[in-house]
């Protein structure tokens, strides 16, 4: 090929594969039914409550053996709290949830990786509430966030009125059964944007909120100086 | 069916009617729990045992949802089976078609026999899907610890294979024989079939 086409003179056809393309090429993600990701999330909350419970029995085992070796006092017992919830199954709620936020942390912190591989780092608070509220998110749940807040002194609301993972949640014992289990179904979520903004350089904490189906908000809460 | 007519019904179930996604939140959300699993347990086999159960549950509820959508009609025989799977089944769910090997027994007139309508294959038949792709694993790669403890990975799938065929009543045994993961040439799962479950449920029998 010889001539000055758009790229200037050449006489290669490689000069026509320009860095944009290549981009467009490398980028091509593989695509799978979301039926197969709907499924892997209801079963996986079961799988890891098994898992749990059996970490946590093995650590109970451990504290045992020291206690009866005297090198641990005995703990003083807890009665259960308000809700009859004894403080086992709290301690085994609590151990889920945070197997399930660590989780969305990994998948969070994947893909902030490749969705800002080719941006500049992020200065700006403001700038990575942004990213999560429209990359992040749309990467995630397929759309942008629809409310975001903030106090300017570093925590941010964001508000999403129709979110993905809260979208099919009914229970047959009615909405107050299903707002305590959506509990369990926004774990994921809170670790993928604390995951998100940890691999950008935030230490951020983040707290779920529903109040009625199938809206949600996270508090995110930025430290000063940051 | 023909083997080219499972294709074909594989090709448009991806195409026309699911709801696609990236892999990559599948991909990642997996292998974080692997993680957790292994962090859990301590134990290579218990993972993959458990790994294999998850499947097995989401096989049970997969089933239901791929008659509805894909409008099969029974499989004739074990064969057939293995072409609805590999050509239909994970194409739609999954995006890829693995290829199927099959591995039949002579006929044993004494054994297998099922009084369902149409379905004829020998107990102990069996068929091999070698996966080219995997979207299970594409961005993982097993510390040698991992490699030495024996763990199979992607083994939800052989959960799922079984879960879902025993809904329609046939009891398999579905495992990796060999993983790219762990440095083996092929990622391989082989199906047995290991009975017809309609003829274990006497009627009025103890």
């Amino acid at each position: 090929m010889s001539g000055s086409g758009i790229y200037g003179p050449s006489t290669t056809s490689s000069s026509l594969v320009t860095p944009a393309l290549t981009l467009l090429a490398q980028d091509n993600p593989s695509q799978i039914d979301s039926v197969a990701l709907d499924f892997l999330l209801i079963e996986l909350v079961q799988i890891l409550q098994a898992s749990s419970r059996h970490a946590t029995a093995r650590l109970r085992a451990k504290e045992e053996e020291m206690i009866s070796a005297g090198l641990l006092p005995p703990p003083l017992p807890v009665p259960p709290n308000k809700d009859g919830v004894s403080k086992e199954q709290e301690e085994e709620e609590e151990a889920l949830r945070l197997r399930l936020e660590d989780i969305g942390a990994a998948v969070g912190g994947a893909l902030a990786e490749r969705l800002s591989k080719d941006k500049a780092r992020f200065q700006d608070t403001l700038d990575a509430i942004k990213f999560i509220c429209k990359d992040l998110w749309s990467a995630a749940w397929d759309k942008q966030v629809d409310n975001l807040r903030t106090n300017h002194r570093g925590v941010y609301v964001v508000q999403d009125n129709a979110f993905k993972p809260l979208l099919r949640l009914s229970s047959p014992a009615g909405t107050a059964d299903a707002l305590k289990q959506s509990k369990l179904y926004v774990a994921i979520p809170t670790g993928i944007i604390r995951g998100a903004l940890g691999r950008l350089g935030f230490n951020a904490s983040v707290a779920p909120e529903v109040m009625a189906l199938p809206q949600c908000t996270f508090q995110i809460k930025l430290p000063k100086g940051q | 069916m023909a083997a080219k007519q499972h294709k074909a019904v594989g090709d448009d179930l991806w195409k026309a009617r699911t709801e696609k996604i990236n892999a990559e939140l599948f991909t990642l959300t997996y292998g974080a729990l692997v993680v957790q699993l292994i962090q859990d347990y301590e134990d290579y086999a218990e993972v993959n045992k458990q790994l294999e159960k998850m499947g097995y549950n989401i096989g049970t509820r997969l089933i239901e949802d791929f008659i509805a959508r894909s409008n099969t009609g029974r499989c004739n025989d074990f064969r057939e089976v293995g072409e609805v799977i590999a050509k239909v089944g994970f194409k739609a769910f999954l995006n890829i078609t693995p290829t199927v090997t099959h591995s039949s027994l002579p006929t044993n007139p004494l054994v297998g026999t099922s009084s369902a309508a149409g379905l004829i294959g020998s107990v102990g038949s069996s068929f091999t899907l070698t996966l080219d792709e995997n979207p299970l694993a594409e961005i993982v790669e097993l510390p040698d610890e991992a490699l030495e403890g024996e763990l199979w990975f992607s083994n939800v799938l052989c959960g799922v294979l079984r879960g879902a065929l025993e809904m329609v009543q046939m009891q398999v045994e579905a495992v990796f024989i060999s993983d790219v993961l762990r440095g083996d040439d092929t990622t391989e799962i082989r199906v047995k079939l290991v009975k017809y479950l309609e003829e274990e449920v006497p009627v009025g029998d103890d």
